[in-house]
Parts: C-alpha cells; structure tokens; sequence
C-alpha cells in the first residue's frame, strides 16, 4: 500500500538523518569544516537524545514515525473501522517486521558506524527543512465549531454515471441498517446507523445542476465506478465540483466486478482504476469494490463492510457551511389554500419544506436561497420534534430494533409523519382494524382519560359522519384530555406523538381551522385574557371545559401561545397579582413607557433611590425579597422595554396612521395653522420620537454636591483607595446573582417559598459568604477548562483507536514533547478555540430555552418546517423528489448585486478556451446563475488589461456582474448544461478575490491617422480624432509615427490653416489635429496614438431555474456567440484589415541629386560634379574605322577558330558533367531508399524491445 | 438591475446607526417623514454632511433626497476606505458626531481609512475627540481591533460656532471582530483629564483643573489633567474652553466625561452680546465634570453612558460566540440602538438586571459580520 510505503519510506529518510545528527557528534571535527552555516542546523536541529543508541527508545520512535507517516499520507488511515481480529494482527506484523528492520538497521549501524557518517552537510540541512516544511504543511490553523446542538444525520450522497448501481446500493444500505425492503429511492433518506450516529442517504441526480448541488449539501461522497468499463466522466466532473465547494469526504466504490471472468484481468483492472482514483484525490484514497450481485443486491458482507466504513468517518466542518444554514428538504408540501388553486391554477403558491438545519444557527428573519428557484425571505420557521432521533441513553452495545429508525417521505417511507400541528400516521392496510362507529359517539370523552390518546385522536378523525362543527368539537375535546394525559409521559418517550414545539407563528399563520373563525379581533382580544388566565391557575382546568366551544378551541391553539409568553409569565408569576393586572391590562402602556423613555429612566431613578434606601436603612429579610421581586420583574420589563416595544410599534405605527386619517376633519379646521405646532399638540410625543436628536450623550446630570462626606463615599468602594474585597465581591456576586437568575428561571420554581430562599440573601451577602462564592467561581473556571481540554483530546484522537495505540501514544509522549513545542501555537489555539465553544455552552445553557432561542436561533440539528410564501407555480408542478432541494441561507449582503472579481483557471479537461463576455454559468455559495464575464489578467504596473480569451495554461482574473458571495469562495464555471456529451462539462474553476462596485478592465487601443499638411516639425493629422471635441480630451497626449518619431497632440487645427476645402460650399472636416513633433515626419507617414481604454463589464445575470421546468429538459438562458452563428449559419465576420496579403513593394524613385552652386564651389574636385558640356559631334576616336591587312586579317580568322574550338569542347565537357551528375543522382537516391528502409526497420524493431521491457517493468511495479 | 428593496423607516431619529447598520448589512433604506411636520422640514446640514461622508468613505453607494429632504432612499455601497480622504463635517454638529459611525465603518472596509474631518472638535452635545481618544479607542481593542493604525491625531480645535478643528483619524481593517466577556467594570485606579482653551486665556484650564482635583482628592490621589492652550491658527475660529476626564479602572475601564463651553450656535446673532455673559465661569465647569464622572462611575458598567450604544455595536458584529458585557442604566440611546441592531442584523440581545448593584448585563451571540469588501490575496 502507498500509505504503508510512504510511511516507510519517510522514516528512513528520518533515520537517515538522524544518523547524521549522530555522526555530527563523533565527528565533530568533520562537521566543524563543513562549514559554520551547516554545522550549526545540524546541532541546533536534533535533539541530542536521537543520537543516543538505545535500542529501546528507537524501536518507540520508529513506531511513532509510522504513525505519523500514515497520518500524513491518509488521515484515511484513522478511518479504518475497528476490524475483527485478523486486521489487528496483520498490523501488528507489520509493525513488528519493521520494528526488526529497525533493530537490524541499529545494529549495522553500531558495528560500522563509517558507513552511516553523512557525507555532505549540505544534504543533511536540505533533508532537515524539509523534514520541517513537512510537518509545517500539517497544521491547519483549527477551526472553531460552533455547533452545539446534536448533529444532524450525515449526508451521503451516492453518485455514478446512469446504470451503475446507485438505487441499489442505497437500498442495500437501507435494509443492512434497518431490515426493510426499500421498493423505491426517491429523496433523502434518515436511517440511524448507531447509537450516536444518524445517516441521510441522497442519490445524486444525472444531471450537471443535480451534481452541483449534491456537491453543496455531501458530507460524504460515494463515487459509483463501473468497473468493466472505467472512469466515466460524470465521477471526474463531480470531483471537481466537490473540491472547489469545499472538499467533503469521498470514498470510490468500484461496481459490475462480476463482468470479469478473468481474475487477473480483474486484479489489474482494480489495481489501474485505484491509482487513477488515488491520482485524482490522493495517494490511500479508500477505493471499496462490491464484487458482484447475489439475487440482485450486493453481497451482504460488502455492504456491512461499506455501512461501517461509512459509519466510521470523521467529517471536518467546511468554511462555507459552518458560516451559512442550509436545509436539505426531505419533504415538501404545497400548502396554498386551494381556493385560490382552483381560481388560478398558475397563481404564485405557498409552500413548505422540511429538513434537517445543518451549518449553522438559523434565525428567523434569515433570508435563503432555493437552488435552482431564486430568493425568498422565510414566512414561516418553526422547530418540530425529530422523526428519526437517536435511541435516548442505550446502554445496550448495539442498536436495538425498534431503535432503528428511517425516515424517507418522500420515498413513502416512515410511518409518522410530523407536521407543524398535526402528526399523520401512515397504517398499512392490512394492519388497520377498522373501529366500530358507534364506539365514540358518547364515550370519548370518558375514554380519553384512560384510553390511549393517539387511538382516540385516530377514531374520531375516523369518524366522518359528524358535520365539522361536531368534529371540531370533539377533537378538542380529546386534545384536551390528551395534554392532561400526556404530561407525565411527556418526559418519558421520545416515541410519543406530542406537539411540544416551539410555535411562535401560531397567531401568524393561517390555518384551515383558524380562517374558519370570521370575529380575529375578537379573538385576540380573548385570547388574551385567556391566557393570561390559563397561566396563572393551573388548577382552573375543569372551568375550562365548561367553556363554550369557541373559546375552547382557542383555548387549544392558545396553549402554545402560553409558551411563547411564557417566560413572562413564569417571572411574573413571583410576583402579586395586582402588579400583573397591571402589566396583561394594555400593553400600550409599556409602550408609552418607553416613548418618553426619559421620563421612564427617571422612573427607575426613582425606583433605584427607593432601593438605595432600603439598602442602606435596616434590612429585614421581607424587604430584600421584595426588592428582589421588583428587581426581578424589571429584568423582564427591560426585555419589554427594549425588544416589546418595537414588536408593537408597528401596531402603534398602524395606530398612528388611523389616528391621521381621523383627524383629517379636525386638520381642516385649523388649516391655516402653522405646521409644526398644530400636530405637535395631537401627537405629542411619539412624534418627537420619530425625529429625536441622534445623540449619543444624553446623560442628565442629578447635580449632587459630591463634595459631601455621605455622598461620595457612596462610591468609595469603586476606587482602588476603598475596600477591595468590597468591590471585588461587587463584581464577583453580580456574576453569581445572574446565574442565580437564571437557575431560578429554568427552574420556573414559582412558589411562593421562594421567598425564604437562603440564596436570595446570599445575594446582598454578609462577608462570609463571599469566598464561598469565589471559590465556586473558580471551580466553575476550572470545570470549563477542563471540559475544554477534553474535547480538545477527544477531536485529537480518534475514540476507535485501539488500545494498544492509546498506551503506545503514551509511552511516545515524552518524546514528543518536542513535537508539541513546535506545534505549540496550534495547540494553543485549539484550546483557545475550544474554551470559547464551552464558554458558549455555558452561557447559552443558563438561559431558558425561550431567550436562547431569541439571541442563538435554531440550533443545527434540529428538523426545521420552512413556510416559503410567494414561489412560482411551477415549483410545485415540477416538483420531482429524485432532484431533492437545497435551500441555504443568505448571509449579509450576500442578496446585494455587484461586480466580483475572481481568479479563473480554465480547466484542463475543457477542449476550448473561454471567450470574454460569452456567457457561462456559475456555481458560487448556493447560487448558480448565467453571467458574461470579462476575463483579465493583471499588468506589472497593476492595471487590469483586458484579454479576449482565457490563457491556456494559466490563471486569470475574471470579472463578471452578479449576487454578491465573499472572498475565497469557490467557483465552478459550466459553459455546457446538456447531459449528452461526451466532452468535459466544467469549463473552469475559480476563486472570488473581492467584490466591487466598479469593474475597472482597460484594454488596449490604437488610433491612427495620417498627416494631411506638414510644416516644419508640427504636422496636421486626420483622420485619427472624428470631432474636434475628440482632439480636446487627448490634448497632450503621445503619438508616434511608424518609424519612430515621437509627438504630441496640441490642439484641434484651425480651420484657416489646413483645412480650406477643395470646393467651396461643403463643410470643413473635423477632428484634424496638430501635432508637433521632435523631428519633421513625412507625408508617407503614419501616426499612432496608444491609450486605454475601460472595458465595461455587462450588467448581467440570469439565475439559473431550473427548478422551475421539468428537470429532464434541458435549461437555456443566453446563448453564445459560437451557438448563435452556428444556428443561423453566419460566417465569421473577419476585418480586412487582419487579412494576411502579399507585400508589395514598388522600387522608390528618388530625384536627383542637385547641389546648390555655393556648395559646389566648396567641394574638392574629386567630389564636384564633372560637368562635361554634350558635344555636337562624337569624338574623333570614336568616328573612325579600323581596317586590318591580309596577315593580319588570317590570324585573326585563326584565333577566331581557335576561341571556337575551344568553347565547342568546354561545350561538351560541360554535357557529359551533367549527365553523369544526374546518373549519379539517381543512383543515390535509390540507395538512401534502400537503406532508409532499413534503418526504419531497425527503428522499429528496437521501440518493440524497448516496449517490451516497458511493459514488463509496468507489469512489476 | 432588478427592484431595490429597500427597508421602510420613518423619522430622522437614529439616522447614523441606520446608515451604518444599512452599509455594515447590505440593505437599502428608505426614511421617510423626516420632521415633515417642522417648522423646518427636512435633514439638517449635519445629516446631509453625513450623508457626503457616507458616500465619500464607500463606493458606488446611491442616495437619493427628495426637494424637501423629508425623505431619502440610500443604497449602500462598498465600504472602501482609503488614505487622504478629506471630509468637511459643518458646524452644525461636532466630529463627535461623525467619529462614532465612522470608526466602526472604517473596520470593515476594503482598505485601511485614513480620514481628515474637518469642523467643531470639542461640544457640549457630542463627545468630544479628547474623550474619543482616551476611550473610545480602547473600546475598540478591546474587540481584537490591532493597536497599530488606530489613531486621532488633533491637528487643531475648534469650538462652535464657527469651528475650525481639524482631526486626522485612521481606522485599520479587521477581518471580523471578536467577541468579548466584558463583566468585571474593576475599581477605578486613576483620573486623567484634558482641558483645552482656544482663543482663550490659559488660566482658565488652571482654575477648571483646580475645581475639578477639589472633588477628586476625597476618593483618589492619582489625578493629572494636562492642559492644551491653542492659539492662533490651531485654536480655530471661535474662544472656548472644555475638559474630558477619563476614569480608568484596574480592570481596563474607561468611563469618561467631558464638556465643552462656548457661544452658542448663531441662530439668532442678536443676543450674541447676552449670552457672553452666560458662559459658565471655568470652576463651575471643572467641578460639574468631576460631578458627572463620579455620577458616571456610580452608575456602574464597563463603559460610560454615553458609549453604550457602539459597546452594544460592537457585540453585534462579532462572530457567533456569545458576547457577555455590564453596562450601567440602559440609556435611551443604548436602547435605539439595541432596536436597530434587531431591526438590521437580527441579533437580540438578552438584558438582565443585575439588582445587587444597580447594573445591567447584556448577552448577546455576535452576527457573524465577516468583512465582505476585504480583497483575498
């Protein structure tokens, strides 16, 4: 195994070079002439207990070393399930084999200690910070997790190209973990997989936008490979998607191994696809292989294999989702009121999912994004119980039966479903026995008492011959009797069908049952009074059946709208009634309190006098409890007083605006009144609250003479010159006293013996109790910390380490200690890290669930209804459970829209370059949507110039307009969403490098002109500037002729000077410019001016819908340029001027060469023209004609024939050359043909050895 | 593109923390009715100047007013920061005014802020830059934001009417803040102070330090107010006086106080010669002060009054860990800002009283504010 290897192989390395560590001791000298520099590393960098030849401490580090290897190499390695014994041996064995290689190793070493002495310090110093690097490449700054809810089941995203074997898997591992047969896969899936562990299987669609939100939502990844037939590119693709979304677990699964029949083919099949898988991820990447279908489903044994390795996995929180909720829906209604279905069918409908809260918190107000739907602010959050929770406290080793929950409604699988308020049971038929009618006419209510509640609730929805009104009646009925029933048992089972759920929506949101009711105010109004009622005698439960079915029915519903005032009504409940009454009576009052919050403060400064005194004069026990009452429900009011309020000011707002339009008459009375002092009157103060002065200092001084003894030493205490112990048990005892609170709180312990509490007195403390709370603090201090540490030990190491491991991590402690000095600052920052999480724990624990709920929001984990209102028709009609949704939360500004920058690499697989401003569609955060990017790479000097393509080989910047996503979240780039091709679909990757609001992109651009007129060194240009406006703006700026004369622009010319037309009556022409140049240029000239010009990035974004259309269709939004030629069939449009045409050049003709006569004068005689006049006549000499004589004229005639001889035989001489030059030719080349022929033989032959032997070393390795 | 969104509100009431809520989250808002039944409708200079500077200090942010300045629509931009910006704040409110938005926005921008504002650097209405020095500052320390390129250099004072201060203010950026247990308010460990005279007589910093030790020396010994004299061009264009007294704490508390006594603002020109006899005489300056710090430190709390609101501020943008602070009496700014808090961020805080010594804690899980316009390397 690689992993095996590479651990092996590190540990020589180490070994290595701790001999040279050692040698550096005994041969001291040698290091000290290798060199100051390197010496120094060596004795610096190993610790002298290495070099020390103890067998023992070795054979430890040696196994050590292992470890770490193979941590290194594969964290998979901490993967592997706790194996039946034969593993444990097998590792065992290999530890003890190298453990004697060690041994043997040292004793070679102690008998020729020569022959391990290092050569060069040099390597030695290499070897060493790599060795550093290394382990510094290790250490990942920790994360801090903060979620502290349960966690929610792990998804499993089973994915594979189409006819590999996904349903079947997921249905194998459904029924090893819960015994059932799964008919159909549909949705996600929960099973509980262990007593602490709950699992969600999703199969992953075939589609391109399936796979990208897979890839968002997978926290582990089972890639289905077929193995007779290979990689596929949809594994690549999904690959690809999952690293640039955060890298979750992936484990490949090798399927239809059966097809091989040749054993070895199939081992070298497996051994191939599992390098190329390792290839891909990295060197141990778990590579399962199912080996073959036993009646039609995987072997029993491998699936149980595969269900623990599955089981076993350690998830690593991702920065996107630790930062972002998101829901992964298992169910989905459509919860439009069918009225308006049935008026329009296509009218925007209201929907609500379900799911898991995984990520982080959620808060209600949180804004999400449904992939593939758009944007939506939630309508609705509510928490329901879990349908498929973890067996409570099992102390059995395994899973019992009834513990092994599933729930899949989507896939019709579980048989309760929850809902918001109501519970669905799903019976098989032949399980159901039908109740007798008659049964419940009378009885039910007697029944409900003794009768199983669920039974009850069951018969009477059974019963349909009763009108609604009847029905309505007798639900509740048993609803009541039920909620008298339940409670002892509430706390008993997990099991039991209970709506204990936090429901704050409950007036909010619109019910069948609830629009029935025509009177809503009226309703309020009772409710009101009611639960008010309800709450505070629990006793006056048999009243309340005497209530008339109305306000019975309210009373139903109102008993969650009693839990959400509930923390009012527990701390008022300490305190008398009177007070109360005086609180439920109108809430408008608070309001008003804190409209003139001036005067309220100064209320409190009343208040807070008042309790001075009672501090101060003598403190009998009544008053201090009663103080303490008073503080108490100030606590509450303070809530009230800061958060009630601006609940209600919306009302008061409404209020206000009614109270407008009813003085629209009384305004006209008083038309004429100056603004500002008519209205003033009316509205008092809430106008004046509207538009208060934004100050932040508005303190108002009492103006107490501190120069008095009794005043200012009211505050002694608070400076270092007065009693520390006083004023450190000022600060310590507050602690203690909000935590006293809140202890008091949870306990909602609202009896009256409250008041005789010990620890009320506590609070305003004698001396003596004092240390005793300090100590306690500190204890707590303490526990904190030590709960950190615990954590921060249980996430170091795995809890399925073996023992033995354990006892070896031990003994390598103290040789490690060196190890944990380096890696000091990230042991720190863990512990730091997991001190906050359990401070968090803490603080958020002593609240009650109501405020924690309010300040934390949802925990992760919990199973979320999410009531979407508004989405588009066709989500519901297209809806198709084999595509399951992903709705994720918006961040801050992440709604917002804007020019974002990121570095782009296309991806090597994509055949073509991108092209700037084509259209492609992008996956960032949750979104996907089509934008036209601009892509550009950064210059030297930091300007972004534009590039028309992607670069083949490297990165660049793109920028492109669309919904905001923060910096280093990752990018995928498709440019192709069609499932039929064969060609790589990821056209690139990319990560966000800020977000802007200007895109600022130059690019290049050349304009040209020709010089119309030229004077001395200024020429006037045309045809460069169109208007005379043009030639203003690039005043100044550089130009250039083609062959190197510089310039500059000056100014438009004037119309006198160059550009008097031709003809007269036609209109000078414009945007003639005059330049200057530093040498006079010529009319052949062309001038240049080089700017650069901004690159405006389109404004455009279109997401991607595809949730919205039947999922097999294909998506398309704009088109590319390519697409939109190769439909219409237009040809390239190319520019005639890019066109490559054969230079011509004409021969210059130059003039002659005149010299003034001045200049000849001057010139030497050799240089001057010779000026010889024409003659009339020729010269003599040529006039005359030569006349041999006979001697002469013979030998003339004989040389002539002679000559002619001579160039006759050179003739011939020159004949025959060529003719056997050509024989010779061809000769040749029939020889080069012979022996080419030969030598490509030889070639050949030799590439088949070579091959050969190629292949045969393959074969080896 | 698209419909804007914009969040509905109403008044001028807590015009700053809405915009620098609006920019720190991203939403747009829309005010409207602002004293749209005064005699003079419409934003004041000081809010349209926050306005510019708002503009100024982001990028590509949108606002809109209407023709009575009863109603504005503003889009926030990129928060981007920047060296040698240069900002006139007018004389109808201090710096102090501007300073308390800007520092937090400063923090989440794209690059370092390094700001020149210019106007009224001392006031009676908002705190002034000597206290903004001496306690603001280490507020913001507190909350993991670095020492180094967090600074208010005065360059010269100015005191209303008429101004003329100038202060340079560079903020660093961070990427996210980090949450705080903020309990222990310590026991005060010395006094420090500074008084300023512009235009002025000297003597008048003297006899303020004089009134003010007078208090201090029943309960501390360790008091020391420096004086700052200006004079000509770095005093600005009006005569004034003020001192700030800072408290520190042996646990790192700052609780300050200051004021500052000058003419009023020129509404009325006319009484300008009565009202010259009504400056308050330099002791009685002095010993109010010492007053309101001892009034402040009874009141308890990790900080003073008046910062309440960017404590509160500052919780809210911390990362999801729970933030725990004491605060003395809730005070109604505090409270305006607790709503906006909700309104824009959806953080609640959970606000107990804490009866033993009169003192109020706060809890609250930080929204998880990550500087979006910070560029990735």
């Amino acid at each position: 195994m690689a992993a095996g290897s590479g651990g092996k192989d590190q540990s020589h390395k180490a070994h290595r070079s701790s001999q040279a560590g050692a040698s550096s001791k005994s041969h001291k000298a040698k290091a000290r002439k290798a060199g100051a520099n390197g010496a120094a590393v060596v004795r610096g960098g190993w610790n002298p207990n290495l070099a020390g030849n103890d067998d023992m401490a070795r054979a430890g580090r040696g196994k050590k070393r292992q470890r770490e290897g193979q941590g290194a190499v594969a964290s998979q390695e901490s993967d592997k399930p706790k194996q039946p014994l034969t593993k444990m041996e097998k590792v065992d064995r290999k530890k003890r084999r190298r453990l004697g290689e060690d041994s043997a190793l040292a004793e070679q070493k102690r008998q020729n200690p020569k022959a391990f002495a290092f050569t060069s310090s040099g390597k030695a110093k290499k070897m060493q910070s790599r060795a550093v690097e290394k382990e510094q490449r290790k250490l990942h700054i920790p994360s801090i997790d903060r979620t502290y809810g349960e966690p929610a089941p792990y998804v499993v995203v089973v994915q594979g190209p189409p006819k590999v074997g996904k349903s079947l898997l997921i249905k194998s591992l459904i029924k090893h973990y819960t015994k059932h047969n799964l008919p159909e896969v549909r949705g996600p899936i929960s099973v509980v997989s262990g007593k602490k562990r709950r699992v969600q299987f999703v199969e992953c669609p075939n589609d391109i936008n399936g796979m990208i939100d897979a890839a968002k939502y997978a926290d582990l990844a089972l890639l289905l490979i077929d193995g007779s037939y290979g990689f596929e590119m949809e594994t690549f693709e999904f690959l690809n998607i999952l690293q640039v979304h955060g890298f979750p677990k992936v484990m490949g699964v090798l399927t239809h191994l059966d097809q091989f029949k040749d054993v070895k083919k199939l081992k070298k099949t497996k051994e191939r696809l599992k390098h190329r898988f390792w290839t891909e991820i990295y060197d141990g990447a778990k590579l399962f292989y199912l080996s073959g279908l036993i009646h039609g489903k995987y072997p029993k044994r491998e699936v149980h294999n595969l269900a623990r390795f599955i089981s076993t996995k350690k998830f690593h929180p991702l920065s996107w989702r630790t930062s972002h909720p998101y829901v992964l829906v298992d169910r989905f209604e459509d919860v439009t009121p069918l009225e308006r279905v049935r008026e329009n069918s296509k009218c925007d409908r209201n929907v609500t999912v379900y799911g898991y809260l995984r990520g982080c918190n959620l808060k209600r107000e949180m804004k999400v994004h449904v992939a593939g739907v758009g944007d939506f602010s939630l309508s609705g959050v509510t928490a329901l119980p879990d349908p498929c929770p973890l067996p409570s406290a099992a102390k059995k080793k395994g899973l019992r039966d009834k513990e092994k929950l599933f729930y899949g409604p989507m896939s019709g699988l579980g048989d309760l479903l929850y809902d918001k308020d109501a519970v669905y049971i799903n019976i098989n038929d032949h399980f159901v026995q039908f109740s007798k009618a008659n049964d419940e006419e009378g009885d039910v209510e007697n029944k409900g008492k003794n009768q199983d509640v669920g039974e009850a609730l069951v018969k009477s929805l059974q019963n349909t011959k009763y009108s609604l009104d009847e029905k309505l009646q007798e639900s509740f009925i048993s609803l009541f009797s039920r909620n008298k029933n339940l409670l002892p048992e509430h706390q008993g089972s997990n099991n039991k069908i209970e709506d204990h759920m936090i429901d704050m929506e409950a007036a909010k949101q619109g019910d069948l049952v609830e629009e029935t009711e025509p009177d809503g105010p009226t309703k309020s109004d009772t409710e009101d009074s009611d639960g008010s009622a309800s709450s505070d005698n629990n006793d006056a439960a048999p009243e309340k059946l005497a209530f008339t079915e109305h306000v019975e029915l309210h009373g139903g519903r109102l008993r969650r709208k009693a839990m959400f005032e509930n923390d009012y009504d527990d701390t008022e409940k300490d305190s008398h009634d009177g007070i109360e009454d005086d609180h439920d009576g109108d809430t408008k009052i608070s309001d008003d309190d804190v409209s003139s919050s001036d005067s309220d403060s100064s209320e409190e400064d009343g208040e807070v006098e008042k309790l001075d005194d009672d501090h101060m004069g003598n403190m009998s026990r009544w008053k201090e409890s009663l103080t303490e009452r008073t503080g108490l429900r100030k606590s509450t009011n303070l809530m009230q007083l800061v958060y009630g309020n601006s609940a209600s000011s919306m009302e008061l707002r409404a209020q206000e605006k009614l109270d407008t339009i009813d003085n629209v008459d009384s305004d006209e009375e008083d038309f004429f009144k100056l603004k500002g002092e008519g209205d003033k009157k009316q509205k008092g103060q809430n106008d004046a609250y509207f538009d208060a002065e934004d100050c932040s200092k508005c303190m108002k001084y009492t103006g107490q003479n501190w120069k008095e003894v009794n005043i200012y030493e009211r505050i002694r205490d608070r400076f270092v010159t007065g009693n520390w112990s006083n004023a450190a048990r000022r600060n310590e005892l507050s602690v203690g006293d909000a935590e006293d609170e809140s202890s008091n709180d949870d306990d909602d312990a609202a009896v009256d013996g409250e008041f005789e509490d010990l620890e009320t007195g506590e609070k305003y403390g004698s001396t003596e109790t004092g240390p005793q709370e300090e100590d306690d603090r500190a204890a707590e201090k303490r526990r904190l910390k030590k709960l950190a540490l615990r954590a921060k030990f249980d996430a170091q190491f795995d809890v399925s380490e073996s023992m033995e491991d354990e006892e070896d991590e031990k003994r390598g402690f103290t040789s490690m200690d060196s190890e944990a000095n380096q890696s000091s600052y990230i042991e720190k920052l863990k512990e730091e890290s997991e001190l906050l999480k359990q401070k968090n724990i803490a603080e958020l624990n002593e609240l009650d669930e109501e405020s924690r709920l309010a300040i934390e929001g949802f925990r992760t984990g919990t199973y979320m209804r999410l009531e979407i209102q508004n989405v588009p028709f066709e989500m519901v009609e297209h809806f198709d459970p084999y595509h399951p949704l992903l709705v994720g939360g918006i961040g801050f500004g992440e709604e917002n829209v804007g020019y974002m920058q990121v570095r782009l690499k296309r991806h090597r697989w994509n055949k073509k370059i991108l092209k700037t401003k084509d259209p492609i569609v992008l996956s960032i955060g949750w979104r996907r949507y089509q934008t036209t990017p601009v892509y550009a790479i950064e210059d030297r000097n930091g300007r972004h110039r534009m590039l028309k393509y992607t670069p083949e080989h490297m990165h660049c910047l793109a920028m492109f307009w669309g919904p905001l996503a923060p910096p280093n979240t990752g990018v995928v780039a498709v440019q192709n969403l069609s499932n039929n091709q064969a060609s790589f679909r990821i056209s690139a990757t990319a990560t966000v490098l800020e977000s802007n609001h200007a895109a600022k992109i130059m690019k290049k651009i050349k304009l040209v002109g020709y010089p119309c007129k030229i004077f001395k060194k200024t020429a006037l240009i045309t045809d460069m500037f169109t208007s005379d406006l043009e030639i203003a703006r690039f005043e100044g700026a550089a130009v250039r002729t083609v062959s190197g004369i510089r310039g500059q622009v000056k100014k438009a010319a004037k119309k006198e000077v160059g550009n008097h037309s031709n003809s007269k009556g036609v209109i000078p022409k414009e945007g003639i410019a005059r330049c200057t140049f530093e040498d006079k240029i010529l009319m052949s000239d062309i001038v240049f001016l080089r700017a650069w010009t901004q690159v405006d990035v389109p404004q455009f974004y279109n997401p991607l819908t595809t949730a919205l259309q039947p999922r097999e269709t294909i998506w398309h939004g704009m088109k590319t340029m390519a697409e939109l030629r190769r439909e219409h069939s237009l040809p390239l449009p190319t520019n005639k001027d890019s066109m490559y045409k054969p230079i011509e050049r004409f021969p210059r003709k130059f003039n002659k060469l005149v010299i003034s006569k001045q200049l000849q004068k001057d010139l030497p005689f050799e240089s001057k023209p010779k000026d010889i006049p024409n003659r009339r006549k020729p010269l003599l000499e040529r006039r005359r004609a030569v006349i041999m004589e006979g001697a002469e004229r013979q030998v003339h005639a004989l040389v002539q024939q002679l000559q002619f001889i001579k160039n006759e035989k050179v003739k011939k001489q020159k004949l025959t050359k060529e003719r056997k030059r050509k024989l010779h030719e061809v000769e040749e080349a029939k020889a080069e043909e012979v022996s080419k022929k030969r030598r490509r033989e030889e070639r050949r032959d030799r590439y088949r050895v070579e091959d050969k032997l190629k292949k045969k070393l393959r074969g080896r390795n | 593109m698209g419909k804007v969104n914009y969040k509905k509100m109403k008044g001028s009431q807590n015009l700053r923390q809405r915009l620098l809520l609006s920019t720190l989250s991203g939403t747009p808002i829309l005010v409207e009715d602002i004293r749209a039944d005064d005699k003079f409708p419409g934003l004041r200079p000081h809010e349209v100047s926050l306005l510019r500077l708002f503009d100024r200090v982001t990028d590509d942010c949108v606002v809109e007013i209407n023709d009575t300045g009863t109603k504005f629509k503003y889009k926030p931009g990129v928060v981007m920061g920047g060296r040698r910006v240069a900002h006139d704040c007018g004389v109808s409110r201090a710096i102090g005014y501007f300073l308390e938005p800007l520092i937090v926005l400063g923090l989440f921008g794209k690059k370092p802020l390094e700001i020149r504002l210019k106007g009224i650097t001392n006031d009676s209405k908002d705190p002034c830059v000597d206290t903004f020095r001496s306690t603001t500052l280490p507020i913001l320390k507190r909350f993991g934001v670095p020492s180094e390129g967090l600074d208010l250099k005065i360059e010269s004072r100015g005191v209303p009417p008429l101004g003329g201060g100038e202060v340079v203010l560079s903020v660093p950026i961070v990427q996210a803040l980090s949450a705080v247990t903020w309990i222990d308010e310590g026991m005060v460990k010395r006094i420090r102070g500074w008084t300023f005279s512009a235009k002025v007589s000297s003597q008048f910093e003297i006899q303020m330090i004089h009134a003010a030790r007078g208090i201090f020396n029943n309960l501390l010994p360790d008091v020391h107010i420096f004086t700052d004299h200006k004079a000509g061009l770095q005093a600005g264009n009006s005569p004034g006086y003020g001192i700030s007294l800072v408290a520190e704490t042996n646990a790192g508390c700052c609780i300050s106080a200051d004021t500052t006594i000058s003419y009023a603002r020129g509404d009325d020109v006319g009484d300008m010669e009565d009202e010259k006899k009504e400056l308050k005489p330099p002791q009685d300056v002095g010993e109010d002060m010492a007053s309101a710090l001892l009034e402040e430190i009874e009141l308890g709390g990790v900080v003073d009054s008046s910062h309440q609101g960017l404590l509160f501020l500052l919780c809210a943008l911390c990362p999801p860990d729970i933030s725990k602070i004491r605060v003395g009496k809730l005070m109604p700014y505090g409270v305006e800002t607790l709503r906006q808090i909700k309104d824009f961020l959806g953080v609640e805080f959970n606000i107990k009283m804490d009866t033993s010594t009169k003192t109020v804690i706060l809890k609250c899980m930080g929204c998880g504010l990550k500087n979006l316009s910070r560029k990735s390397s």
